[in-house]
């Protein structure tokens, strides 16, 4: 097994092991435009013209959650703990490439899909829907959140595919909390603010509720209180690390 | 190239494999390792690539890049066509390998190279597989049942090619299988395993003539051959057969002339492994008792 460096030959794989799974392509790419565009159609004649601009952006900010989620929460933990299942990561390894340079290699080309994904998202929504020109610094908060929210992800949905190490159950637990995030945070066309309490004090504890409740205001006027947000960052990161450390330690132990 | 000593590796509290004695494996060796499921076979292999934690001293001067390896399940993506894949695991175009063309049409797979993975064959997953470790052209291979679960005519196709690829080379092969027939062809040593204890290893003709003497006479099991020959060295054999141990070239044509006088048919060997196998295993358990 000769050594084999990270490469473009890898990555490519990848991208293309992502674009063959369906489900990530329709989830990732052409859900959250569909949503976008029909909840956009449905609350149009609901709301008087003034406020339709900031509706539609709302709209936009919060359907857009749905990429990194479905790409990454669900398409790649299900990819990855399928490659596990059948030991691909191993026969991969056993041609030299080491588990770090196939970790990177996966990190990027999600990253690289997810971010093709949100500009066809953007490109269409931007040309379909009246969104609001934003403040730069919104512009770039908003990014940077949708960035970090994207690596979190991928350090959960990592983390889950080693700890639970079928495709089965991964599967059914992401899809289980794919859907829990977005009834909780407000992306099912239910406000955070007409939830249960309980579930409100669930959902003040996700970045993704602040997200789709407040940036609508903070892409208007550009001034922002990150304390929540970026409290709920950290509290969400450590949860997703907690469960990474969980995995790591069951697959060493099986690899014992 | 390669010294095994005091190998010990346990699975929970079960031991699945224990090396009291001292396995070399020297350029150019051919060795087939035999045993039933479960025997440690696999295990073995994991240890010289060091995928499990093990006990002993394996003393090597093989870098990993010297090793490849064979597994016994081999899998890729299924979304991928092959062509990605090879590229991928090669970090190589195959249009610019000069070297890779040839093994892929020496195996005939190019028109496997636009299919992808799930779509293939069996028999032609297994090429898959050969011809990315075969490009490596490491010092030692190891193929782990490269040709379980294929039929007859793939299995006996895919060995000839491994055989024809390995003529006149000097790497070492670590070839595990049940198939003693496709052993026989070719290795020159064997290791023989049995509930995680090396029975045998050594010279394929030398554990023959140690385990079953100079040749084996081997008819059908039927009472009127039984009652023939009675009073022969009969030795351990598969159910329905009856394996007669000749100790030299004289006890052969004896028995050889009584087998054509009574109008009974009958195979000579001198590298029967079914049988050599069967009798060591034997022959160990004995020694234990």
């Amino acid at each position: 097994m000769k050594r084999r460096a990270i490469n473009w030959n890898l990555i490519k794989y990848e991208i293309r092991n992502i674009i063959g799974n369906i489900f990530t392509v329709f989830f990732g790419v052409i859900f959250p435009i569909v949503m976008s565009l029909l909840i956009s159609q449905t609350y149009k004649s609901q709301v008087p013209k003034e406020v339709l601009p900031k509706m539609m952006t709302g709209i936009f900010i919060t359907m857009s959650l749905i990429s990194p989620m479905a790409i990454i929460l669900i398409g790649y933990s299900a990819n990855y703990s399928q490659e596990i299942e059948k030991e691909i990561p191993l026969r991969l390894r056993l041609f030299g490439y080491s588990e770090k340079s196939l970790l990177i290699s996966k990190l990027i080309a999600y990253m690289i899909f997810t971010i093709i994904s949100l500009l066809i998202y953007s490109f269409i929504n931007i040309a379909i829907l009246d969104i609001q020109t934003p403040k730069l610094g919104a512009l770039i908060s908003y990014m940077l959140s949708l960035f970090i929210i994207t690596v979190i992800f991928f350090i959960l949905a990592h983390g889950l595919a080693m700890l639970l190490r079928k495709y089965g159950p991964t599967y059914a637990v992401t899809m289980i909390l794919y859907f829990a995030f977005m009834i909780v945070c407000g992306m099912m066309g239910v406000k955070v603010n007409q939830l249960p309490e309980i579930v409100q004090s669930v959902a003040y504890t996700l970045p993704m509720t602040y997200i789709s409740t407040d940036f609508v205001e903070f892409w208007e006027k550009g001034n922002y209180n990150f304390g929540p947000l970026f409290l709920s960052t950290i509290f969400l990161g450590i949860v997703s690390l907690v469960i990474l450390f969980f995995g790591i330690k069951r697959s060493n132990k099986i690899k014992k | 190239m390669l010294t095994i000593e005091n190998l010990k590796v346990t699975y929970g509290k079960k031991k699945a494999l224990k090396i009291d004695s001292s396995i070399c494996i020297e350029e150019g060796d051919r060795i087939g390792i035999i045993g039933s499921n479960g025997a440690g076979k696999s295990t073995f292999i994991k240890s010289i690539l060091g995928l499990i934690k093990y006990e002993g001293r394996i003393s090597t001067k093989l870098k990993p890049a010297d090793i490849s390896v064979h597994m016994q399940y081999n899998n890729y993506s299924n979304f991928m066509p092959v062509k990605y894949i090879i590229e991928t695991i090669l970090n190589t175009k195959i249009s610019k390998n000069l070297e890779l063309q040839e093994l892929i049409d020496f195996f005939g797979f190019r028109e496997c190279l636009k299919q992808k993975y799930s779509t293939l064959s069996g028999g032609q997953k297994q090429r898959l597989t050969i011809i990315l470790v075969l490009i490596q052209d490491t010092r030692l291979v190891c193929f782990d049942e490269v040709t379980s679960g294929l039929d007859f005519e793939t299995r006996q196709k895919l060995l000839e090619k491994i055989i024809d690829w390995y003529k006149g080379r000097n790497n070492a092969i670590c070839f595990v299988s049940h198939y003693y027939e496709e052993l026989e062809q070719l290795v020159d040593k064997l290791l023989l395993i049995e509930e995680g204890e090396v029975i045998a290893f050594g010279d394929k003709r030398e554990l023959f003539n140690k385990v079953c003497g100079d040749s084996l006479i081997i008819l059908e099991n039927t009472p009127k051959n039984k009652t023939l020959l009675k009073g022969y060295n009969i030795i351990k054999s598969p159910t329905h057969l009856i394996a007669i141990s000749c100790k030299d070239i004289r006890d052969e044509i004896e028995l050889s002339s009584l087998l054509i006088n009574n109008d009974i048919n009958f195979k000579r060997s001198c590298n029967d492994i079914e049988i050599l196998s069967i009798n060591a295993i034997n022959n160990y358990k004995q020694m234990g008792v």
